[in-house]
């Protein structure tokens, strides 16, 4: 059943910000499958509900901790790419990838939630909506907030002109 | 501010949808048709074009694989240890009242009658277990509860569980269990035989006592072992009705004694031990009877699916016994 894991770890680091959080929260978010079925459901859904199980344990995590996002990307993933930064193309892709980190991890948690289970995992509006027990129609909203949002962000760095130019 | 035409407004959702991949065949034709014409909105599409590259450059960024690594092998140990402390229950309203099922991974784990308050009384046993994490079972539980249904309903005569002894307190429960497992459908032993079976003969209390704590019974057929005088004596700590329905759906004959019941050995085919034939009880050779060694059976059909033959002396073939059923 842990094939899944690798998914659902980079899933909860992106949307917790620490390795300490993926690795307890992924850990846990297996171990409630379990308990639930011994097992997962054999079929296709069984990724869509332990996407379900860990953004549930997510939201409890941040209520717990009082603190609803964390700049990470700045810390871990933006560092990297002014590190090594180079006029050529790679560089330009890189730096853009890491800027919507940033974005990201400072988007509201329902927002960030679609986002990243949209654009980054690939999962359908159905999905994403029992996640945050919403509806699909309120899921794709929460999507396009964020897509504008990083817009908007790119474009106040210069990044979208920069990658234009390319 | 420069106003935006009306019809630049209304495509604009379909405009990000279009240039993030989110728009369907039809969606995307009107945009592709507005941008040909619309230089602020092909802009705008080239715009979102670029957040789209940019989040497929996200989707790049590796993501601490060695941490995922670790934190999966660390969740491989825990999901071992919690496979193996796991046992799932349910309570089930059978035929003989309602009964709590356990099981684990490897199998069963308890049949409990309740008796109180569902539930109350098996928490206590398996809670006692040190280690063991008790869910309520999701749904397994339910194929082993018809086949233990379809065996208290006559359609199958045995129960084909596989099983889990961890609740068996010691080598000699489990000696006793394991004998008592062997005894086949439709017969029936005393506790003074099953006690010689262990190589304890004087040990017949223990044996009893042994049987009391069956974790598993119907499955591990207790009720088949009686007193030496045929009296049922007792069952799964409590009376002796439960015995009595499930050797009654045996085709063991069970009739009212005094506070009790007692199975009707004149009525009953007999096994002496190490023998391979089975005799009606009037054989000579059945003599030692009183001594509470042989096996009964209460039909030829259970004796001989077990492989007996009938006596050559007493010939129950040809003169058999009023059998009930």
């Amino acid at each position: 059943m842990s094939e899944h894991h690798g998914e659902i770890y980079r899933y909860v680091l992106r949307l917790t910000g620490r390795r300490t959080d993926a690795d307890d929260l992924s850990q846990e978010t297996f171990l409630r499958a379990f308990r639930a079925h011994r097992g997962l459901p054999p079929d296709a859904n069984a990724r869509a509900w332990l996407f379900a199980i860990a953004t549930n344990l997510c939201r409890n995590h941040f209520r717990a901790q009082k603190r609803r996002r964390l700049a990470y990307a700045e810390v871990e993933l933006g560092a990297r790419a002014r590190d090594d930064e180079r006029p050529d193309g790679v560089t330009v892709s890189r730096q853009m990838g890491a800027a919507v980190g940033t974005v990201v991890a400072r988007l509201p948690l329902k927002q960030r939630v679609a986002f990243l289970q949209r654009k980054v995992h690939g999962l359908d509006y159905d999905t994403i909506g029992r996640s945050l027990e919403c509806s699909a129609e309120s899921a794709r909203a929460h999507v396009f907030q964020a897509l504008r949002k990083v817009r908007l962000a790119l474009e106040r760095d210069g990044l979208i002109d920069k990658e234009l130019a390319t | 501010m420069k106003q935006r035409p009306a019809v630049c407004i209304r495509i604009e959702a379909d405009l990000v949808a279009a240039a993030t991949g989110e728009a369907d065949a039809a969606a995307a034709r009107r945009v592709t048709d507005h941008v040909a014409a619309c230089g602020s909105c092909g802009e705008e599409y080239a715009h979102y074009r670029a957040v789209d590259r940019a989040i497929g450059a996200l989707r790049e960024v590796p993501v601490d694989a060695g941490g995922a690594a670790r934190a999966r092998e660390r969740l491989e140990a825990r999901l071992l240890d919690l496979r193996s402390r796991l046992i799932a229950y349910r309570v089930f309203d059978s035929p003989l009242g309602p009964v709590l099922l356990a099981h684990s991974e490897q199998g069963v784990v308890l049949l409990e009658y309740l008796h109180g308050p569902a539930g109350a009384a098996a928490s206590r046993r398996l809670a006692h277990r040190g280690g063991v994490e008790l869910v309520r079972d999701s749904g397994e539980a339910e194929a082993l509860y018809r086949e233990l249904q379809a065996y208290l309903e006559g359609r199958t005569h045995q129960l084909r569980w596989p099983l889990d002894l961890r609740l068996v307190r010691s080598p000699f429960q489990r000696k006793v269990l394991e004998r008592t497992a062997e005894i086949p459908y439709g017969a029936v032993v005393s506790y003074k035989r099953l006690a010689e079976d262990v190589g304890q003969p004087r040990a017949v209390r223990a044996v009893a006592q042994a049987l009391r704590w069956n974790p598993i019974p119907v499955a591990i057929p207790c009720h088949r072992v009686v007193g030496v005088t045929g009296l049922l004596t007792g069952y799964a700590g409590g009376e002796t009705g439960r015995k009595q329905r499930l050797l009654t759906l045996e085709g063991v004959p069970v009739v009212p004694a005094h506070h009790d019941y007692a199975i009707a050995r004149g009525a009953m085919y007999v096994l002496a031990p190490g023998d391979s034939e089975y005799c009606l009880p009037s054989c000579p050779s059945t003599e030692m009877l009183q001594s509470g060694r042989p096996m009964f059976f209460g039909s030829r059909t259970g004796a001989e699916a077990i492989g007996l033959r009938p006596c050559t002396t007493c010939r129950p073939d040809l003169h058999p016994l009023h059998e009930v059923n």
